[in-house]
């Protein structure tokens, strides 16, 4: 309608009730229209037929408005109420039958003699509580005056003639627009934690009011459940057993207690499941599947636990193991004698849970598991073992590896005796022997028993590796997050390569963090210091027993004169390989040790000190790093490694003046040094603002810096230099070389799976940007349904989220779909936080935002027109 | 059939065995009665309570809904909110009144909640003036009240059974809140989520006996409206001082329907069975619902 053509129509104007301009009233506009409450306005006129009747215009009023917000209160509709004639036939029968049926049961129930009557209402009333004080009378209106000031018109009722003049919309939109007041005065005494009794009392009851109550009882469960309360719900299907026990009251308290971490009795409880209905086959419960035995489901529960207590909650992980167990089972229903597939194919006695958390984490860790298993049986082969306790412990070990810990727990324990019975000092096959059946204990679940054989293990062999590591075990899954950490601690120390160990870490770190707060390392047990021996012994022990290799500690100097010079030449050259390798991998620690023990066949190779610091700048010992260098320059004074590395060793130990003269020595041998003139440059920085005294928390701030800066500038080096000892080498070649063999270790992917609730979408998320990994975000978000992301989010949108979605979007996914950008981009400004977030985001910040709308701009498709993006830059304050 | 001589306004049988299922009744005269419907003609229990006439009652401990004894809370006019134990005749267990000199509120509905041990035990009361009061019957005290600001037409707990869960007030002009009542802020009180369901007033907010979450709302417009209540990922927080804070969930809408142009004005579930409801509107009818798929949602 044309305002022109139709002159009248300017006379009226707008409409009555909301003033909307009657040329709004039209295809054109609605359609174009993005203004949801304005268009929800002219659905209200449109329906409301003051401007008259255009049924078609409001079905297109109404499909716009679906289109923008389909949450929108104003397409609520009055719906009369579904007759016979809405279903399909089947359904309608479906809904028939079924309160056909109901009402059959109830008439029956009826029916039904009720003959204990008065009897029974007696005994009841011996059970009531006894009647309430009676002279209890509480004023109602304590605070009355104070409210009396606050109350305004609103809140006295309306008389009568008051609401004749009532106007439903206008209130309706007062109180939309009224912001939320909380007039709530603290007035209360905090009720004592909940007591709930956890049985009720049936006395009396009839069968059917037991039903009643008891299902009664276990929707109240479901409902604690599915709020996540489970200690509650745990009461409430407690209380519905104790009325009548049924298999699936206890079947799902199973579950909430497996929620709980309570084992023993969700164990319990789905033995009962497995004894009221032996064929039960459902897949319900988890466990259930998994109790072939009593102890398969010990072994099975443990290894759940330790799943979930190591932090893996990823759901998709535990069916796994569900369905792997329950595989197992079904093989053992098969035939009993075939051992669980899982311990199966595993090799050595290294429990096989922990070759089975490893596996599903990563194949790398399980190649280092295998090689400990390895490691150990030559140990064992190696031992000098009597015969009978030798013949019992590989039995033991046999049964182990089928999975009858019970059995091996016995066969260990009668070699443990008889090894103490011969009184023989062999501390070693003691230890292995405990070890094992702490092993045993550990799959079976007690882990009191199996911290007490590794401690005597440990007694007679102190910082041996295996038996700390199932101690750790044990004190994860008892929860005693600290113990464990230092056993990993010490397990790091001996050999820091192990996976298992180092996961372990991270994860109980998290959780004492969680647990104590910041200061939770205040919390721990001393961590005990492993003797270098210790350290060394472990190590050869465990990577290279197959090498022939002098070890270090039995080594002396006299012997090694004796050793004739060629050979100590060949032991030179491998020690200092193996070091280089290990620079190489990123192991200094390791290298440090290789160089040190080149020094003492050798202490005039020049070479082997400036790598030796190299790896102690890596470690940030600038100290052992600087003396390392000193050595270097007082055999060869113008070594330029020994130069560089000194000066960096100077910055790091903020000597900055020193460190200037040893770059500027280093440009004098050779100019064309590029990374030294940086470091230079840097350093003479760090010296101008070091002199103008600055803050001390700047200073702290600073000092972090150059920290970082001195490993960038390392690796760099370490790319020219490599570690070969020619300086002149190649440039590009080694540099090539190197960066192959460096372990991108903070490359390495994030894997994870589609999140399903906030929680687990709250963990990815803060994985992804700890590591700032935009291809693991962007891999997240084609992940996730756009929808879903405000959800996803909750309340825990900040800044460095935001934008690591938005370089991720822009980076990755851009390119690819730029719908799905733009749907992410719309449903994240629905999220809660956003306004803020936006608020606080710097202009360099801001710049990637309209970057990425600039693309979305370019790479502009069907799903999205151009004034969406225009009205979503809008959105995005653009 | 049997007529009294006043009119009745509301009746529970939430304070009786599941065997003997006594009917309390409040009349317009303020009188509570307790009838055996087997033996209507003389009332078990009688007492004058109110002076005025009684809106509304509640029962609990009857059932097997609740632990404890079996109680009977009324709230009238007369602006006072009286609990009784059927055992004891003549005197309320408990009577909260407005202190003297204070203007009189219409208490319009009343009921009964937490009475998940022995011991404890609230009641919840609204008022014509849209203040939501918590009384807290073991410790015989005022523990928490608020304003809606509109008129409280009823006032329903999700269970009466458990642990205070969450609390359904509706109004006058046609919102509702839901306050999740399982963490008390000292200060703010329980967080609260508000709705829109129509435009007209709620008359009655009844849970669903098998799933607490979901609950419909009876309305002015001879309308019913199904609403589900999300929780959030958490239910509370810590605020800037440490305190324990309440977190609202969301509600959304499951499905409504009109029955009638007149009011409906009462509405409960069936224990039984899932999804039959009842409903009583001014136009003089009493209808019979089912809502199905209960179960999928």
């Amino acid at each position: 309608m044309d305002d022109e053509s139709v002159p009248y129509l300017l006379g009226q104007g707008t409409t009555k009730t909301y003033q909307i301009p009657i040329s709004h009233l039209d295809y054109k506009f609605i359609e174009k229209c993005r203004d949801v409450k304005h268009l929800e306005k002219i659905l209200r006129v449109l329906r409301s037929g003051e401007e008259g009747c255009y049924p078609e215009l409001t079905l297109c009023c109404e499909k716009r408005i679906e289109h923008l917000d389909p949450m929108s209160k104003a397409l609520r509709k009055d719906k009369p109420a579904a007759t016979a004639s809405d279903f399909t036939a089947e359904e309608w029968e479906a809904i028939n039958g079924e309160l056909m049926s109901w009402l059959t049961e109830m008439n029956e129930g009826d029916k039904k003699p009720q003959f204990p009557r008065t009897d029974t209402l007696c005994e009841r009333q011996d059970n009531l509580p006894p009647i309430r004080c009676s002279s209890s009378c509480l004023p109602a209106n304590q605070n009355k005056k104070l409210q009396n000031k606050e109350t305004n018109k609103k809140n006295i009722p309306r008389d009568y003639s008051e609401w004749d003049k009532f106007d439903v919309e206008k209130e309706c939109y007062k109180i939309d627009e009224g912001c939320e007041e909380n007039n709530s005065k603290a007035r209360f005494n905090r009720p004592s934690l909940p007591v709930i009794e956890k049985k009720i009392d049936t006395t009396g009851m009839t069968k059917k009011d037991k039903i009643f109550i008891a299902t009664r009882e276990k929707e109240k469960g479901n409902e604690a459940f599915a709020t996540g309360d489970y200690v509650e719900a745990v009461t409430y299907y407690a209380r519905s057993i104790s009325v009548i026990p049924t298999a699936a009251a206890y079947n799902n308290k199973a579950q909430a207690e497996i929620k709980l971490k309570d084992w023993d009795s969700a164990l319990q409880d789905c033995e009962k499941v497995l004894d009221m209905e032996p064929g039960n086959i459902k897949e319900i419960v988890p466990v259930r599947g998994e109790a072939g035995t009593k102890k398969a489901v010990m072994g099975n529960a443990q290894r759940k636990f330790h799943s979930k207590g190591g932090g893996s909650k990823a759901e998709d992980r535990e069916t796994q193991k569900q369905k792997e167990s329950t595989e197992s089972r079904l093989k053992k229903g098969t035939s009993e004698k075939k051992p669980q597939k899982k311990l199966s194919d595993h090799e050595g006695e290294v429990n096989g849970y922990l070759h089975s958390e490893q596996k599903s984490e990563s194949p790398e860790a399980e190649k280092i598991s295998e090689s400990h298993g390895a490691g150990s049986q030559s140990a064992d082969s190696g031992s000098s073992l009597p015969p009978i306790a030798a013949k019992l412990k590989s039995e033991g070990n046999e049964l182990f590896k089928s999975g009858q810990f019970g059995e091996a727990v016995l066969k260990y324990s009668e070699a443990i005796e008889y090894v103490i019975s011969l009184g023989e000092q062999s501390p070693a096959d003691l230890s292995i022997l405990y070890s094992n059946r702490a092993a045993c204990y550990l799959k079976e679940g007690s882990c009191s028993d199996c911290i007490q054989d590794c401690n005597r293990a440990l007694e007679l062999q102190p910082f041996s590796l295996k038996p700390l590591l199932r101690r750790a075990m044990a004190n994860e899954s008892m929860e005693r997050y600290r113990q464990a950490y230092v056993d990993y601690k010490t397990i790091l120390q001996i050999d820091s390569s192990i996976q298992a160990a180092n996961d372990s870490v991270n994860r109980i770190t998290k959780t004492l963090i969680d647990q104590d707060g910041p200061s939770w390392r205040e919390k721990l047990p001393p961590i005990p210091v492993v003797p270098v021996a210790a350290q060394l012994h472990r190590w050869d022990g465990g990577n290279f027993t197959s090498e022939n290799r002098p070890r270090s500690t039995d080594i002396n100097r006299e012997e090694q004169l004796q050793m004739n010079r060629e050979e100590a030449e060949e032991k030179f050259k491998t020690l200092k390989n193996e070091g280089n390798d290990f620079v190489k991998k990123g192991k200094y620690e390791e290298a440090v040790k290789k160089y040190s023990e080149c020094m003492k066949l050798n202490t005039k190779e020049c070479a082997i000190y400036t790598n030796r610091a190299l790896c102690y700048l890596k470690l940030y010992k600038y100290e052992e790093a600087k003396q390392d260098c000193d050595h270097v320059l007082q055999i060869e004074d113008s070594n330029i490694k020994a130069f560089y590395r000194r000066a960096l060793a100077y910055k790091g130990l903020q000597n900055y003046q020193a460190s200037i003269d040893d770059f500027n020595r280093v440009l004098l041998i050779d100019p064309d040094v590029l990374e030294a003139r940086k470091e230079l440059e840097e350093v003479t920085q760090l010296l101008n603002l070091d002199s103008s005294a600055v803050a001390g928390s700047q200073q702290k701030q600073r000092k972090k810096i150059t920290i970082q800066e001195v490993t960038e500038s390392d690796e760099r080096e370490e790319r020219q230099f490599s570690t070969s000892e020619d300086i002149a080498a190649d440039h590009v070649t080694s540099k090539e070389a190197v960066q192959g063999s460096v372990p991108p270790k903070t490359l390495e992917k994030l894997r994870f799976s589609e999140p399903d609730n906030a929680y687990d979408f709250g963990q990815i998320i803060n994985a992804v940007n700890a590591n700032k990994d935009k291809a693991a975000c962007a891999d997240l978000l084609t992940m996730i349904d756009p929808k879903q992301l405000p959800v996803l989010l909750s309340n825990k949108l900040e800044g460095e989220i935001f934008l690591i979605f938005i370089q991720s979007l822009e980076y990755y996914v851009v390119g690819k779909d730029p719908g799905l950008v733009y749907q992410h981009l719309f449903y994240l400004s629905k999220a809660e936080r956003f306004k803020v977030v936006l608020a606080l985001l710097s202009k360099n910040e801001k710049e990637h935002v309209q970057q990425l709308f600039d693309l979305l701009a370019e790479k502009r498709n069907h799903q999205y027109s151009s004034g969406d993006l225009k009205s979503l830059r809008k959105v995005y304050e653009l | 059939k049997i007529e009294k001589p006043k009119s009745i306004k509301c009746g529970t049988f939430g304070a009786t065995s599941l065997q003997q299922r006594y009917l309390a009744t409040g009349d317009f005269g303020g009188n509570l009665n307790i009838w055996n419907l087997e033996a209507p003609e003389i009332p078990v229990y009688s007492v004058k309570g109110h002076k005025e006439i009684i809106n509304s009652i509640d029962g609990v401990g009857g059932l097997g809904i609740g632990e404890g004894a079996p109680e009977i809370v009324t709230g009238s006019r007369d602006g006072t909110v009286k609990v009784w134990d059927p055992r004891q005749k003549e005197t309320p267990v408990a009577n909260m009144e407005p202190v003297q000199g204070e203007s009189k509120r219409d208490c319009w509905t009343v009921a009964f909640g937490n009475a998940y041990n022995q011991e404890e035990r609230v009641v919840c009361a609204g008022y014509d003036n849209g203040d939501i009061k918590l009384f807290d019957l073991k410790t015989m005290s005022l523990r928490w009240e608020t304003n809606i600001k509109n008129g409280v037409c009823s006032v329903e707990f999700d269970r009466k059974d458990v642990n205070m869960n969450k609390l359904v007030a509706t109004s006058l002009e046609g919102k509702f809140h839901v306050f999740d009542m399982r963490t008390q802020h000292p200060t703010k009180g329980f967080a609260s989520v508000s709705e829109k369901a129509q435009k007209s007033t709620i008359w009655q907010v009844r849970p669903l006996p098998q799933n607490r979450d979901i609950f419909m709302t009876s309305g002015g417009a001879g309308s019913l409206h199904l609403w589900k209540y999300e929780y959030p990922a958490q239910r509370s927080k810590k605020d800037s001082e440490g305190a324990e804070m309440g977190v609202a969930g969301s509600v959304s809408l499951l499905q409504n329907v009109t029955l009638s142009t007149q009011p409906i004005s009462s509405l409960d579930w069936s224990p039984d069975k899932k999804g039959l409801c009842v409903c009583g509107a001014f136009d003089q009818t009493v209808r019979v619902l089912i809502v199905t798929k209960l179960n999928k949602v």
